[in-house]
């Protein structure tokens, strides 16, 4: 942290003044914070925590870079892309793709279903709650992650703001044509960035996540696109088996 | 063991890269199906009209399928990985050596052990060698999802679609 603030300065210093940079800091310049968590970047995240519970019905779409880790320390990207159809409290449609995979799934507030188009496979699991409710459970029984899953948490007691250590304002910046405003946070062994969108429609456009339980931090880059006036129908939140399709059992996590 | 055992696919991956030239047009397809997708996802603006955008980035795929068959067995020695969200336990406590501290992302659907060895033309016979590529997988086989993966299992053997090929990985539980 210390060392941080240090690093800030000389650059606060370097882009004010290029050729005395000798010279000693002038008193009084970037005085020293009194606290890691600067309040107002934490205000940022509830209002947009708050914001996001306000929306009913929206489609987002995540282009995400993440990275593996190779036993030699060498990092591997790989990217991804999701779409979301969304209304709350409770439906939500999910088609993921990667590489080697595409998926769907599809939540209608009483079944969860699992589809992959590829080999017309499909498992259901019956399931009554909020759509926060299916992350937890999704996660916890089957090591199933569902995509951008903090846009359902943020704003709700599911992420705690109180466990960050560190949060700071890094300025604002453009993601897409939208200005942003630019946070900067960390949380155990989690640095992580948020780029909200300036304005009264407080969403965040960009998420930098990055590991440190690896010195190798391998970070993931999810882009974020939004419409808040979707033209999706409700019977998008309704599996029908198509034609040839199997359903296959899914196997809850063992735990080893 | 584990090192000689991946010196041996190095030597056969090897011979598969110089007799596998024709495959090459197919990763490249892929990664401009990738670039497609994503494009339609960029595009989107905050309150935007990006519904007919939502079309394009999930539509404009192209069906190339992904051919992993000429890549490292390096590349699946995997000992961690990004994550994607702020806000699950699991992340805040990152334990590496758990059974989700590696490869249980949304984005990740690398199996730890899917090994590139070898396509052989025929359905795989009993104990198949971890990492081998087969072109079907026998009728006995169940299909079952693990972890938001879907499996083959057959007897003591697993497979994991890949493309239009399966490959021989480790049994996931």
């Amino acid at each position: 942290m210390v060392r941080q603030i240090r690093v800030l300065n000389l650059l606060a210093i370097l882009l004010a003044a290029p050729s005395t940079y000798a010279q000693t800091p002038p008193a009084g310049a970037a005085p020293a914070a009194a606290s890691a968590v600067d309040q107002a970047s934490i205000q940022a995240l509830k209002d947009m925590g708050a914001f996001l519970q306000t929306l009913k019905r929206f489609w987002v779409s995540t282009e995400l870079t993440g990275e593996r880790v190779l036993a030699d320390g060498q990092k591997l990207q790989h990217t991804a892309t999701a779409n979301m159809d969304v209304e709350r409290p409770n439906k939500l449609r999910a088609l993921m793709h990667s590489a080697r995979s595409e998926r769907e799934l599809i939540y209608d507030g009483k079944t969860v279903t699992l589809y992959t188009p590829a080999q017309k496979y499909y498992s259901t699991v019956e399931f009554v709650d909020t759509i926060g409710g299916l992350i937890n459970r999704l996660e916890e029984r089957f090591g199933v992650e569902l995509p951008l899953s903090d846009l359902f948490l943020w704003g709700t007691p599911a992420a705690p703001l109180d466990k960050i250590e560190s949060a700071m304002n890094a300025g604002q910046d453009f993601v897409g044509d939208d200005l942003c405003d630019h946070y900067a946070f960390r949380q155990g062994k989690i640095d992580w960035q948020v780029w909200i969108t300036t304005g009264s429609k407080p969403l965040p456009r960009k998420i930098v996540i990055t590991n440190r339980a690896d010195e190798a931090r391998p970070q993931s880059v999810s882009m974020i696109s939004w419409n808040l006036k979707p033209t999706f129908k409700d019977s998008v939140f309704k599996f029908t088996p198509p034609k040839g399709a199997t359903k296959i059992e899914i196997v809850p996590l063992k735990t080893k | 063991m584990k090192r000689s055992f991946g010196k041996l696919i190095l030597a056969s991956l090897a011979a598969l890269v110089l007799a596998s030239f024709a495959m090459a047009p197919f990763a490249e397809a892929a990664a401009g199906g990738g670039r497609g997708g994503g494009g339609g996802a960029r595009a989107g603006a905050s309150g935007g009209g990006a519904g007919a955008r939502a079309a394009a980035g999930g539509g404009a795929r192209q069906n190339a399928q992904v051919n992993n068959s000429r890549a490292d067995a390096r590349t699946n020695n995997v000992r961690s990985t990004s994550v994607n969200n702020v806000n699950v336990e699991r992340n805040v406590n990152v334990d590496v050596e758990g059974h989700r501290g590696c490869c249980g992302g949304w984005d990740n659907d690398y199996h730890p052990v899917a090994t590139a060895a070898a396509v052989t033309g025929a359905v795989a016979v009993t104990s198949a060698v971890v990492g081998s590529i087969v072109r079907s997988v026998p009728p006995s086989c169940v299909p079952v999802n693990y972890g938001g993966m879907v499996y083959q299992q057959c007897g003591s053997t697993w497979y994991q679609p890949q493309g239009s090929q399966y490959v021989v990985v480790n049994p996931p539980y």
